[in-house]
Parts: structure tokens; C-alpha cells; sequence
């Protein structure tokens, strides 16, 4: 046994030599050493690689069938749609990209595409128009079973090519020269370039697909044509991008960025305070007094709304004077004042930065009028309102919006209200089963155009969980949709979105979403945008 | 020497060589674990054989087989009790897709077929794809992220160990002296703190420095980099083992001190250190071993809010999130690795018995 | 397999007359309690806490869900004692209210795994034969499956069913079930064991002679005699439960603010770096707690175990 201890002892003193030794060690020295796919060490050099943080391992890197943010934010800097926005203009103009320019016809159902000829893959392969409709085409295809198909459901046949309905030759996908697309849709779509910008419509290398099978999204397997290529992924830890030496735009001043996964928005803080990240996304809500006031803080809107809906089928919200009596009693103000996110009041659907906002649409906090709209609809002093119930998923901000709504019903319009949080996955199911009464629900843009937020309102849309219907609305939306003129979208929208947020009111608006960031100062020209396109290919590093 | 020998320290030559190249972070050969597994597997068949124990071992095996499968349809069945599917999303998918979908997963299958598609799949020794990681098979995820976890839960029960039985001895040694209180005040410290108070805590002075400026910036607050990244979280997460291990050896060891044994010994005029380390403490490691066991586990599962915390690449996380995600693949392959490892820990520490106190006979 | 039930040896010898004997059992046990002093303290600790959880609604200055944004994230004042939380709610009134809550969830699943595992553990134990060893191979599944998926997976589960109106049980049953779950097979062990033991002893086997109906034989005889480890368990139970609803407030799966337990804000605590009076307060009645039910838990097992008392 002494023997044994003295191997215990002896270890003990090793283990705590090596650390003492691991720590003289590792200190100092910025720079990133990481280990290739090979099996080599790069060094990543401090002043010109962006550290960023991304929250979780990125689910795909496929861009036809990846569907979330994080993954998102990598593919944009991977690869290039035939459309982008215009990070350095305040409305997001659409700019070409691969495409050089597009053109519409026939009231906006046929659309004619030419793609740049001067872009190479980053294996030195050309990028012709065929990878666009590869592109489309594996989008598509019932076997990739991607979520965002729909996003091309506008292309003539494409849904029906989807369900395995009809063949790809019956799709209104045409190449109708060397190097130009033809596009018909079913309908008239006056945002349909829009589209275009999005990763689901990237064009593809299908024999990339074909050669890396399950893997082809791997280092070393990946082909791209953005302004980075795809060094490192080490999974649930690292990513690292490169500058792609034959990106056929302005090449990158960074030459590499490093994107770590730290799922805890605390811990990402502390790596950025010990100068380990230049960038920390979705600062934690209860931080944000503090964070505000420092250098680095940046905040920018968002495309990106917060309601509350009522489910129409229930009683006593079938009556629109109830729904527009409660839509009333809401000071929205206080809510985003208890946030204290710098979130924007919002009384319209349309989000403030959008085209199609109009400050003054929906119904305004009257208290006063509210009780008189409840007296009209027979719930006097006399008869009282039965018990409501608000439904949110389980996290602290829903919790706080509806205990603030609570308070705010019971006071101003004397209705007692019941809170019920459900995990969330069990509400996405709940939402569908129809249940609730109330529920809180929110709204990002997939493009910046309001066709985007509108048609979620749509009586056969899958996202209207307020059994609400209105042919009108229907109507008016679908119309806007097909019409190239702005200022008579604009009015069609004004009308449908009167419809919605003031007389019918099966929702009400509460604000528009902010993004909090901090950024090292010696980042210059990080992208922010309400679309939050993380595209780093204008970022600049200071020395 | 006989092969026995050679055997039992090669094993521990290995695992000790491993662990100090790891700590110089040197990069550890390819192949490096499986030659440790191969090895370890050698060693403890050769102690099974020896020991006349294949025959209890072999009942054992055959048991955790059972219940490894049982866990695996318990788990299965669970799961289907779940409210809300892996493709419920914010945003709605349209019928077709999700048609598309659930084809694509043969979640459109009966629940019997889809249970019999996934003991198939088990028994060829595949664990599916996820779904929430497109497309990317279960075993690789659980491939590059195990290492990972075990690298953190090894480390921590080594530390548990190492300074939880020096501990235990020292404050049995001079028991009711103020040595002996003031270790006994910090070990039920430690198993008084949640993990999540020690971590950010530890991160505060050693990485912020607050409140002894001088330490500022000395340990990197999180990550899995290099050997200095792993101080902190092993920390934390061997912090409550060690101190349960501190108190228990020095409960036992104190309890053996009135052995029979030990008044004779000390009659005979041996040596005091002599009883208290050769004879006191080697009796006093059974329970220490019967705990280790359950600490494994307390380990495997403490290991998801320090990889959270410290932002530690490892399984844990996925453990939780497969199930926020209904990831039905992951949450199968994660409970399967994870109760494979328990009930092999549970074995070894069986085995280990044999080893510790020859009178002990299993069968 | 006799090794892995080492600790507690009861064959000092078995009372007579149960009555008399099993007084100055317990007397003497709270005499050698009373000397040690940590024990003793923890234990009135513990009455203190649980006096302040049932009592929260009178003790607590403000209520513990009111919201003041004005004054939120203060720092410790004469209004807020222990200073304020990101919405402006009191935090001594908080951590007041989650005394109850934290006590709770720890007694009450203690509680429950005792009667589901004692039952369980002495129907195994004393039927014997192949029921012992269906049950037994049971918690062995049980026990192998890592209890944090089990945690998560029952919790869900029995948070998604509406089992009761008023919100506060609502909020608990899913804690409550999940831990239970994992707590109540560990007492089935120790029952069983301890029924095992002492079913062979002189007394029960003579009262089984005599013809004693088992559940009298058990209740009467065995339940006694078994009493003092049992307690012990029950002791290091609650702290490792009121632990674990902290962790599953860590996943999201425990309580939800409003409603506060130490765990609630211990977790809201450690993210907000800035604001020490969030993580420390909260922290420090975790702490304390835990440490007097450890102490008080080592007291009671040296005080029960007369083969110690010299120590």
C-alpha cells in the first residue's frame, strides 16, 4: 500500500507541475494557433482575423436545407445569392450579385435572369446558370426534403414538383441562353428578386454534392464562390473562414474569421472582456443597463415584430369589440419601458423600417374608449368578462410582457386574466391543436418586403393561428402582391392592414425587436442591419 | 514479473502518459485511446480469468446488455409522450413539406415499424442520423464531443481523488484537532455549493481578477483549448466529489482506527503512519469505492452546466438541447452512451473490490 | 454482493419490549445530538427556515412578484434590505418566498420518494424470491438511464398535463415528479436492505411464529427498527433535491419566475455579472441551508449509530 500511495503522491506532483507548466505557457500571445483537417497547425494572426461568436453549432452548412440563424450567418460569408442588399444603404437596396440584372415581365409572373460570367468557384471550376437551376431544382426535390422549399413555391409548378406531383420539366425554370434564366411564377410577384438574396436560392455544385455525399459540407469537400472559404470546422467548437483569393468582388481585408460556438450569452462576455471575441451577440436582458453605457455597445431595429393574437373560434373573443376593447387597453409604451431594450412601440403590422409602415395605423392606448367598446359588446359592470388566458412559452421576457398585460387588463378594463407558460415545443403544439385564447407569437422577415408579414395573416396561411378569415384581406394582400406600381401597393397594404389591426383586430402588434451587440472598437464597419445579414466581407480591422 | 503484472501497469503507465502528454498539450499519437481501451480491456480480462470471475462477469455483461435495451425502448417510448415534434417550428411548415420531411425520416411509419427500424439500426451498430444537425450521423456527433466530456470528467475524478483521500486521511489523522475542522468546514463547503455559483465565482477572481487585481486575466475565463482551460471547469465540476470523497474517507478511516486490528497493531508496537497508511487506509477505501459509482454519474450529468458555463465543447449540452429539440436520434444515442457508460463504471467498481479486499468474492 | 451495504449495522442487538427501549432509544440518540454543537445549531437553523417558508406571506416586507421598474437592480437600501432584481421586485421578500418554495420541492419529494421507495423497498425485501428480482432488475434500469434525461423527460412530460387548477401545485408537479423519480430508488435500496437484515433478527421471526399479519409485522416491528437510516437518508435527500431544482431552473424545466425559489435566483444571479447582490444573497441561503442539512444529517447518523458515540 505505501507503494501505492507514493504513486498516488508522485502523481499528484506531476499533475500539478504540468498545470503550473501549462499556464506559464499559454500566456500572452493573441494569435490563434488551430489544427487543420490535415492534421497541421495554422496560426491565425490577431490583427487581421474577426473573433465572433455564433451561439450553437451551426445545424447545416447545406445551404438548400439549413434553416436557422447560425447557420445562416456562416453561408452568407461562404456564398453569394443572384441578388444581395446593399449593406452600406439605409434601406437595404437590392443590388445584383452573380446575377448582373434581372428584368420583369408580363406584370411581374415572368422574370428574366442574366448571371455574371466572371465568377469562379473557389475550385477554379466557372459558375454558370446551370448551377442556379441545380440549385432550384435540389430545393425543390421531395428526396433533399428541405424546409424552405416553399420559399420557390411561387415558380409555376414547383409545388406540385415538390409533392412529386409533376416533373422538373414542367417547372417554370427555363435556361433560355448562354448565360440568362427564365422564370415564370403563378402568380404576379413584385418582390420576387427579393427572393434571390436569400441562402435557400443559392446555385449549387450538384457534383460537389454528389462526390462528398453526407460530408460534402466538410472542409476540403465544400466548394463555394463567396468572399470566404471554409478552413476549419471543428464541430461544437470552432469555425474558421478564410478569404477566398478567387472571390470575383472586392476581396476582404480580413483575411480570416474565427466563429466560436458559446451558447451562454455570459460566458461570451467574459471572453470578450478578456479580449477573446470582437463581437458579442444578444447581450442577456438583465446586463443591458450596465452594457448600454459602455464604448462597445451597439444596437440596432430589427425586421422583427412581437404580438400578441387572439384565437377568434373562442368566445368571448369572437366579437371584434372585445378583441379591439382589449387591443386598446394595452399601453405598449410601459411594456417596452419595462424591457428597457430600446424595443420600438409598434400599433401596425408592418415594422417601422419597412417599406409599407405607417406610424398611425391600429388602435392607440385609450383606456377610456376601451371600457366604452367592452360596454357596447354586453360586458358592462354588470356582466363581467369570464376568465381569459394568455399562453406563452417558458422564458422570462414572454413572462414579463404577460404579467405586465395582466396588470394592465385588470386595471384598465377590469378583466381577469390567467398566465400559462408551456415549454416550447409543447406550445408550437398547442398553437396548432387551437386551444389557447390568447398566445404571444413573433414575426422575423425573411425579405424586406411587407407581402412577407402580410401573407402570415392569410386565411389558409399555416402561421394564422387566430382561426381568423377575411376574404377581403385576402384578397387585398394577394393583389398587393402581384402589383409592381409601389404606390398602389402601398395603398393596398394601407387597407388590408386597416382591416386587420383595426377593425377585424384578430392580433395586436406590441413592438418591433432591437439587436444588441458589443463590438471591439477596433472593428470598423460591422455589419448591422434589420436583416441581420452578418456578411463580413466589409469588415476592417484597426491596428 | 508476471503477466498480471505487466498488464495492470501497463494499463496505468498508459493512462498516466496519456494524461501527461495531454497536459504538456502535446498532441496524443493516433490511435492513442484505442491502445489504452485494448489495453485496458487486456488487463482486466487477464484479472477476470485469473480471478475465476468469467463467469460472474459474463452475467453481468449479458445483464447490462438487457438493461441497456431496456433504457433503449423505455427511452424510445418516452420520447413518443412528448408533446410537439422535431419540425414544429416558429414558422409553420406548409402540409407538403412536412409530408416531405417525415417521409425522408420515416416518421410516417407506424410507431411498431419505426421501433423495429431503430433496433435494426442499433444492432448494425448505427445510431441514425440527427435531425436538428442536418443530415449529420448520431456517432459523430457523439464521436467528436465524448472525448471531450471525458477529458473534463476524468480530470475531475482524478482531481476528486487526489485530493479528496489526502484530505480525508490528513483530517482523520488528527482527528478534533483544528486541522481536522478546518478541512472538514471546506469538504462540506464543497458539497454545499452548486456548480453554477463555484464556476462564474472561480471566473470572477481568477480571470477578472476581482477582488485581488493581481490575478486578473491569469486563467482564460472559458474555452477548451489547452491544458490551462481545463483548471477552472475541473474545478468545479470535481470540487463536489472530492469533498464527498474527503468525508467519507475520513469517516471510515476513523471508523477502522477502533478496529480490533489496529489495537493489536498498535500494541505490537507498529509504527503509528505505518498503521494509519499501510493498514487503516487501504480498509477504508470500500466505501470510497461503493460511492464512486454513483459520483461517475453525478459527474456525467453535473459535466452539462459546467460545459455551459465555461463554454466547453462537449456532450452535455446535447444531452439537454436533443430533447428541447426533439432531436428523437439524438436524445436515443446520448441516453444510450451515457447509461452504457454507467453501468460499465458500475462493473469496474465491482471489479474493483476484488481488488481492494481479496476476501470479497463475487458470483 | 454484500460489500455495497456496509454502513449501518443494526444487529447491536434487538429491543424486547419496543415500547420502553425504543424511548430511551430516541432520548439518548437527542442527548448525544445536543453535543454536537454544529448539529444541534443546524438543526434549529433548519426549524428557522422552515418556520420562514410557512410563515413567507407575513415575514416577507413585499410581495414576491410585484414589479417596480423604477427602482430595479438596486444595489442594498433601507426600502430593499437585500436590494432589488432586474424588474424592480424585492429581493429579500424573494428569497424569503423562495425559502418556501426551495423547502418544499426538497421536503416534499423527500417525503414522497420515502413512501413510494419504502414500499417498494419492503415489499422486495420481504416477499423475497422473484419479485425481488423483477423489481430489483427494475431500479437497476432506473438507475442506469442518466437521471438528467429522465429529469427532463418526465418534467416535460408532466408539465404539458393540466393536473391542477391552483398555479403554485401546477408550477410544482412536474419538479416534484422528476425528482421523485430519481429519489424514491435509492430509499427502495435502503429499505430493502434494512428489511432483509432485520426480518432474519430473533423478534420478527417469533412474531411471524406467533402468526402477525406482515403489514403488522412491518409496520409494528421492522418500520421502527429501520427508522434512524432512514431518517439519515432523508436528511442528505433534501439538500441534493432542493440542489437539483436549482439545476433544472439552470435547463428551464424548473420553477418560472414569478415564482421564486433559491435555484430561480441563484440562476438569474450568475448572469448578471454587474449586479453581486443578485448571485450572493440567494447564494448565501443555498449555502447555508445546505451545509445545516449536511450537518445535521452527519449528527443524526452518529447520534443513531450508538456503535459511534465515542467518537
Amino acid at each position: 500500500m505505501g507503494r501505492k500511495l507514493y504513486v498516488f503522491v508522485r502523481s499528484a506532483v506531476l499533475f500539478a507541475v504540468l498545470l503550473v507548466f501549462a499556464v506559464a505557457c499559454t500566456r500572452g500571445g493573441k494569435d490563434i494557433e488551430v489544427d487543420l483537417p490535415s492534421g497541421e497547425k495554422a496560426v491565425l494572426k490577431y490583427n487581421e482575423t474577426l473573433r465572433i461568436m455564433i451561439s450553437s453549432e451551426p445545424p447545416s452548412l447545406d445551404w438548400h436545407r439549413a434553416t436557422d440563424t447560425t447557420s445562416n450567418l456562416i453561408t452568407v460569408n461562404l456564398m453569394e445569392g443572384l441578388a444581395e442588399y446593399d449593406l452600406s444603404d439605409k434601406d437595404l437596396k437590392l443590388i445584383p450579385a452573380l446575377a448582373e440584372k434581372w428584368e420583369a415581365s408580363d406584370n411581374a409572373r415572368k422574370w428574366k435572369i442574366t448571371v455574371r460570367q466572371d465568377v469562379v468557384w473557389s475550385d477554379g471550376v466557372p459558375f454558370t446558370v446551370q448551377h442556379v437551376v441545380d440549385g432550384w431544382k435540389r430545393l425543390l426535390s421531395k428526396e433533399t426534403a428541405s424546409e424552405y422549399a416553399y420559399f420557390l413555391f411561387g415558380i409555376k409548378n414547383a409545388k406540385a414538383f415538390n409533392e412529386g406531383k409533376k416533373s422538373w420539366d414542367e417547372v417554370g425554370v427555363k435556361i433560355s441562353g448562354p448565360n440568362e434564366l427564365t422564370v415564370e411564377l403563378e402568380k404576379s410577384m413584385s418582390y420576387f428578386p427579393y427572393l434571390l438574396t436569400h441562402h435557400s436560392t443559392y446555385p449549387i455544385r450538384l457534383d460537389v454534392v454528389e462526390k462528398g455525399g453526407d460530408r460534402w459540407t466538410e472542409p476540403g469537400n465544400i466548394v463555394t464562390l463567396g468572399p470566404f472559404t471554409l478552413k476549419v470546422w471543428q464541430h461544437d467548437r470552432l469555425i474558421v473562414l478564410e478569404r477566398n483569393e478567387k472571390y470575383y468582388g472586392q476581396k476582404p481585408q480580413i483575411k480570416h474569421i474565427a466563429a466560436y460556438m458559446i451558447q451562454e450569452q455570459a460566458t461570451a462576455i467574459n471572453l470578450f472582456d478578456s479580449g477573446k471575441l470582437d463581437s458579442v451577440h444578444d447581450l442577456p436582458s438583465v446586463e443591458l443597463r450596465r452594457l448600454r453605457q459602455r464604448k462597445e455597445f451597439r444596437e440596432t431595429s430589427r425586421l422583427s415584430i412581437y404580438y400578441y393574437g387572439f384565437n377568434v373560434a373562442k368566445p368571448p373573443l369572437d366579437n371584434p369589440l372585445v378583441r379591439k376593447a382589449i387591443a386598446m387597453a394595452i399601453d405598449r409604451q410601459q411594456i417596452v419601458q419595462m424591457l428597457a431594450g430600446g424595443q420600438l412601440p409598434l400599433t401596425g403590422w408592418i415594422p417601422a423600417g419597412m417599406f409599407g409602415y405607417e406610424a398611425n395605423r391600429g388602435v392607440t392606448f385609450d383606456p377610456e374608449k376601451a371600457r366604452e367598446l367592452l360596454k357596447q359588446a354586453g360586458y358592462g359592470p354588470g356582466t363581467k368578462l369570464p376568465k381569459l388566458e394568455i399562453r406563452f412559452n417558458t422564458n422570462e421576457d414572454h413572462q414579463r410582457i404577460a404579467e405586465n398585460i395582466q396588470a394592465q387588463l385588470k386595471q384598465n378594463l377590469g378583466i381577469e386574466v390567467e398566465l400559462k407558460n408551456e415549454e416550447w415545443k409543447v406550445y408550437l403544439n398547442s398553437l396548432k391543436s387551437k386551444t389557447q385564447q390568447i398566445f404571444r407569437l413573433g414575426w422575423q422577415a425573411d425579405y424586406p418586403d411587407p407581402d412577407n408579414f402580410m401573407s402570415v395573416m392569410l386565411s389558409y396561411s399555416e402561421n394564422n393561428h387566430t382561426n381568423w378569415k377575411n376574404a377581403k384581406y385576402d384578397e387585398l394582400v394577394n393583389k398587393a402582391a402581384g402589383t409592381l406600381d409601389r404606390d398602389e401597393r402601398l395603398r393596398l397594404y394601407s387597407e388590408a392592414q386597416k382591416i386587420l389591426v383595426e377593425d377585424d383586430v384578430p392580433v395586436v402588434p406590441l413592438y418591433s425587436t432591437v439587436k444588441h451587440v458589443l463590438i471591439n472598437p477596433r472593428v470598423e464597419n460591422y455589419p448591422l442591419n434589420v436583416m441581420e445579414v452578418f456578411s463580413y466581407k466589409g469588415v476592417r480591422l484597426k491596428d | 514479473m508476471t503477466l498480471g503484472k505487466i498488464l495492470g501497469w501497463g494499463c496505468v503507465l498508459i493512462s498516466l502518459a496519456g494524461i501527461a502528454l495531454d497536459l504538456a498539450d502535446l498532441d496524443l499519437p493516433r490511435g492513442y485511446g484505442w491502445l489504452l481501451l485494448g489495453w485496458g480491456v487486456a488487463a482486466a480480462s487477464y484479472a477476470v480469468v485469473r480471478g475465476h470471475m468469467v463467469a460472474y462477469v459474463t452475467k453481468r455483461l449479458l445483464e447490462a446488455a438487457f438493461v441497456v435495451f431496456m433504457i433503449a425502448t423505455l427511452t424510445f417510448v418516452l420520447l413518443r409522450f412528448l408533446p410537439g415534434g422535431p419540425f414544429d417550428a416558429e414558422k409553420a411548415l406548409p402540409p407538403e413539406i412536412k409530408a416531405n420531411i417525415e417521409a425522408k425520416y420515416g416518421l410516417d411509419k407506424p410507431l411498431g415499424e419505426q421501433y423495429l427500424d431503430y433496433l435494426m439500426g442499433l444492432a448494425r451498430g448505427d445510431l441514425g442520423e440527427s435531425y436538428k444537425y442536418i443530415g449529420r450521423p448520431v456517432a459523430d456527433i457523439i464521436a467528436e464531443t465524448l472525448p471531450v466530456s471525458f477529458q473534463l470528467g476524468v480530470y475531475s475524478l482524478l482531481l476528486a481523488f487526489l485530493v479528496g483521500i489526502p484530505i480525508g486521511v490528513l483530517a482523520a489523522s488528527r482527528h478534533n484537532s483544528v486541522v481536522d475542522n478546518a478541512l472538514m468546514i471546506f469538504a462540506i463547503s464543497g458539497v454545499a455549493l452548486p456548480s453554477f455559483i463555484v464556476g462564474p465565482l472561480l471566473v470572477m477572481v481568477f480571470s477578472f481578477g476581482i477582488p485581488f487585481s493581481a490575478l486578473t486575466g491569469l486563467l482564460p475565463p472559458a474555452l477548451w483549448e489547452s491544458p490551462v482551460y481545463y483548471i477552472m471547469p475541473v474545478i468545479t465540476l470535481g470540487l463536489r466529489p472530492a469533498a464527498i470523497i474527503a468525508r467519507l474517507t475520513r469517516s471510515s478511516m476513523l471508523e477502522v482506527i477502533q478496529a480490533d486490528f489496529v489495537r493489536t497493531a498498535r500494541a505490537k508496537g507498529v509504527a503509528w503512519p505505518v498503521i494509519l497508511y499501510k493498514h487503516v487506509l487501504k480498509n477504508s477505501l470500500i466505501p470510497v469505492l461503493t460511492i464512486s459509482g454513483p459520483l461517475v454519474a453525478g459527474i456525467l450529468s453535473g459535466s452539462f452546466i459546467v460545459e455551459i458555463v465555461f463554454g466547453i465543447p462537449g456532450m452535455g449540452k446535447h444531452l439537454v438541447q436533443s430533447v428541447t429539440n426533439r432531436d428523437y436520434p439524438l436524445i436515443l444515442g446520448m441516453t444510450l452512451v451515457f447509461s452504457t457508460m454507467l453501468v460499465i463504471a458500475n462493473l469496474i467498481v465491482d471489479l474493483l473490490y476484488t481488488v481492494v479486499d481479496p476476501r470479497i468474492k463475487l458470483g | 454482493m454484500a460489500a455495497t451495504e456496509t454502513t449501518i449495522d443494526n444487529s447491536a442487538g434487538a429491543p424486547t419490549s419496543r415500547n420502553e427501549k425504543g424511548k430511551s432509544l430516541w432520548s439518548d440518540a437527542w442527548k448525544r445530538l445536543k453535543k454536537n454543537r454544529a448539529a444541534y445549531f443546524s438543526f434549529y437553523f433548519i426549524v428557522f427556515v422552515c418556520l420562514i417558508a410557512i410563515l413567507a406571506p407575513w415575514i416577507a416586507p413585499y410581495s414576491y412578484e410585484t414589479q417596480n421598474i423604477d427602482r430595479a437592480l438596486l444595489p442594498p437600501n433601507s426600502i430593499n434590505w437585500l436590494g432589488t432584481d432586474s424588474l424592480g421586485r424585492d429581493m429579500l421578500s424573494r428569497i424569503i418566498y423562495g425559502a418556501r418554495m426551495s423547502m418544499a420541492v426538497g421536503i416534499f419529494t423527500a417525503v414522497f420518494s420515502l413512501v413510494v421507495g419504502g414500499i417498494y423497498g419492503a415489499v422486495s425485501g420481504w416477499v423475497g424470491g422473484w419479485v425481488d428480482a423483477v423489481l430489483m432488475r427494475t431500479i437497476d434500469i432506473l438507475n442506469a438511464i442518466p437521471s438528467l434525461v429522465l429529469l427532463i423527460l418526465v418534467g416535460v412530460i408532466f408539465n404539458s398535463l393540466d393536473l391542477f387548477e391552483n398555479p403554485e401545485l401546477k408550477a410544482l408537479t412536474g419538479i416534484f415528479l422528476a425528482l421523485s423519480v430519481g429519489g424514491w430508488v435509492s430509499l427502495a435500496r435502503l429499505v430493502r436492505g434494512q428489511v432483509l437484515q432485520v426480518r432474519e433478527m430473533l423478534f420478527v421471526e417469533g412474531a411471524r411464529a406467533l402468526g402477525a399479519r406482515p403489514t403488522r409485522i412491518i409496520t409494528r416491528h421492522i418500520f421502527p427498527n429501520i427508522l434512524g437510516p432512514i431518517i439519515v437518508m432523508l436528511t442528505y435527500q433534501i439538500p441534493s433535491n432542493i440542489l437539483f431544482e436549482s439545476f433544472l431552473s439552470f435547463i428551464g424545466l424548473g420553477l418560472q419566475p414569478p415564482f421564486s425559489s433559491w435555484g430561480v435566483l441563484a440562476n438569474d444571479g450568475w448572469r448578471a455579472k454587474s449586479y453581486p447582490h443578485l448571485i450572493v444573497f440567494p447564494g448565501m441561503a443555498l449555502f447555508f441551508t445546505m451545509l445545516a442539512f449536511n450537518l445535521l444529517g452527519d449528527g443524526l447518523r452518529d447520534a443513531l449509530d450508538p456503535k459511534l458515540k465515542n467518537r
